[in-house]
């Protein structure tokens, strides 16, 4: 049996793989681990997993060397908006190498971003599919947002540009209206994003009557690092959240699961307080259509009881003439009814005084001498008893055609 | 008073006038009424409130 050195044994392991697996292959795999060199080369540590993720079924060191490791960088973050790193499937082209020394490795010549994307995609959809079945997806979105979103609870690194562009542009509103923005800080990349943010959700929750809306923003860069808030966790809490959230994440590929599960998505900062402006300014819009309504309508009141008024005053002069001939008509009676009252009265009093007249006419001394009787007097007296008189008195006799004097002797 | 309480009864104020069925006496409460809404909603729109201001400055 041949006897040989580990070198020369590594020599021939080399030159067989060279031999045999000269071209480049299409490998599918996920980055385990990434470090870059202070060369400018990048080295990464890919696997294969099995279906439950907890055992590797291969394991391999790719070297991207810094030639195309500097092409290869710009390209795959322009295209995903995303920079390498662990947890990412990742699609690359490389060709197989064996060094005496290093062993297996392979080295990497170029990377096809649709496929990474294509993975988070579908992590994406996988974690929408588990809210839709926890049925939490649409509990945000169907928050109302208050006619007056004016108390603003920002979720940003107050560092981000974003912040202050959003500050701003809420600030410069032209039509003046008022603002009051509290920022609670929570990171916007990197891999604390999840629980920062769920920890300033929870700040804000805890002093939910303080606010009337939730922005979740951060300022776009080369890379925007998006993957970190396609988060169940994350996802939950802003669906879950008793305030509408409003994302403006800065991107312009497909939406986050933060930003389907919000209730409004818009892509800026500046967007985002366009979007709280142009509500407030709808909000403005129905107070003056409502005073415009409020004055015309009691313009429209007025000149309605203005022209009744009117057509009274026209019909005042008619109603009056036929007022007069009523009262003219009453005082006529009353003065016919007068009159005949009068009329009637006297002839009443006629009829006593005829009466009277009769009376007093068979009454007339003159008559009842005529008929026979006699009016005796003494000393001007008329004598109606004996016991009156005395011997010696003289009478006066008055009958119908005289007088006789005579004197009493017994 | 919230914004939006404000903004319903300056509606019902307005409805009821369109109506044309309220006193004539009424319409001038009703018109003093709406403009202190409408005041009061211009006020939230374009003055600083100080308070809210202060309860936001308050930290947790």
């Amino acid at each position: 049996m041949e006897t040989i050195t580990l070198q020369e044994l590594n020599g021939r392991v080399k030159s067989t793989l060279q031999f045999e697996m000269p071209d480049a292959y299409w490998v599918q795999a996920e980055i385990s681990g990434i470090s870059p060199s202070g060369q400018g080369h990048c080295y990464l540590e890919l696997v294969q997993k099995d279906t439950t993720g907890r055992t590797f079924l291969a394991k391999a060191k790719a070297n991207v060397w810094r030639n195309t490791w500097l092409k290869l960088k710009p390209y795959f973050e322009a295209e995903t908006g995303e920079s390498l790193k662990v947890g990412m499937k990742v699609l690359l082209q490389v060709t197989v190498t064996f060094h005496e020394v290093y062993g297996y490795s392979l080295v990497v010549w170029d990377i096809d971003p649709t496929y990474t994307m294509g993975d988070m995609a579908r992590r994406r959809k996988e974690i929408l599919d588990q809210l839709a079945k926890d049925g939490v997806i649409g509990l945000n979105r169907e928050l109302e947002i208050p006619m007056l979103p004016q108390r603003i609870a920002v979720i940003s690194s107050a560092t981000a540009a974003g912040y202050g562009d959003f500050c701003n542009q809420l600030a410069s509103n032209v039509y003046g209206f008022r603002f009051y923005v509290k920022l609670f800080q929570a990171a916007m990349q990197g891999d604390d994003v999840e629980r920062s943010v769920i920890a300033a959700l929870d700040s804000v929750a805890a002093r939910m009557d303080d606010f009337d809306v939730v922005i979740i923003i951060r300022g776009g860069g080369a890379v925007s690092e998006l993957s970190c808030f396609d988060s169940y966790n994350l996802a939950y809490n802003i669906a879950n959240f008793p305030l509408p959230i409003i994302t403006g994440i800065g991107h312009e590929r497909d939406d986050t699961v933060a930003d389907v599960v919000a209730h409004t998505k818009v892509k800026t900062p500046t967007a985002a307080a366009e979007f709280i402006i142009s509500k407030v300014f709808d909000t403005a819009q129905v107070l003056e259509g409502l005073a415009r309504r409020m004055g015309d309508a009691v313009t429209g009141r007025m000149n309605a009881e203005a022209v009744r008024l009117e057509r009274l005053a026209q019909k005042l002069p008619s109603l009056f003439a036929v007022l007069k001939v009523r009262n003219e008509q009453m005082l006529e009676n009353i003065w016919n009814r007068s009159v005949n009252g009068m009329r009637n009265l006297l002839t009443v009093k006629n009829h006593r005084l005829e009466l009277l007249e009769k009376s007093i006419a068979a009454a007339d001394p003159a008559l009842i001498l005529k008929r026979g009787f006699s009016l005796t007097r003494c000393n001007g007296h008329v004598v109606n008893r004996v016991s009156d008189l005395k011997p010696g008195d003289r009478l006066t006799t008055v009958l119908a055609d005289g007088t006789v004097e005579s004197e009493i002797v017994g | 008073m919230k914004y939006e309480e404000a903004v319903k009864r300056l509606e019902e104020i307005v409805t009821e006038i369109e109506g044309g069925k309220l006193d004539m006496d009424k319409i001038g409460e009703s018109l003093k009424e709406a403009r202190e809404l409408i005041k009061f909603c211009k006020d939230k729109l374009y003055e600083t409130d100080e308070e809210i201001k202060k309860i936001l400055e308050t930290d947790d």
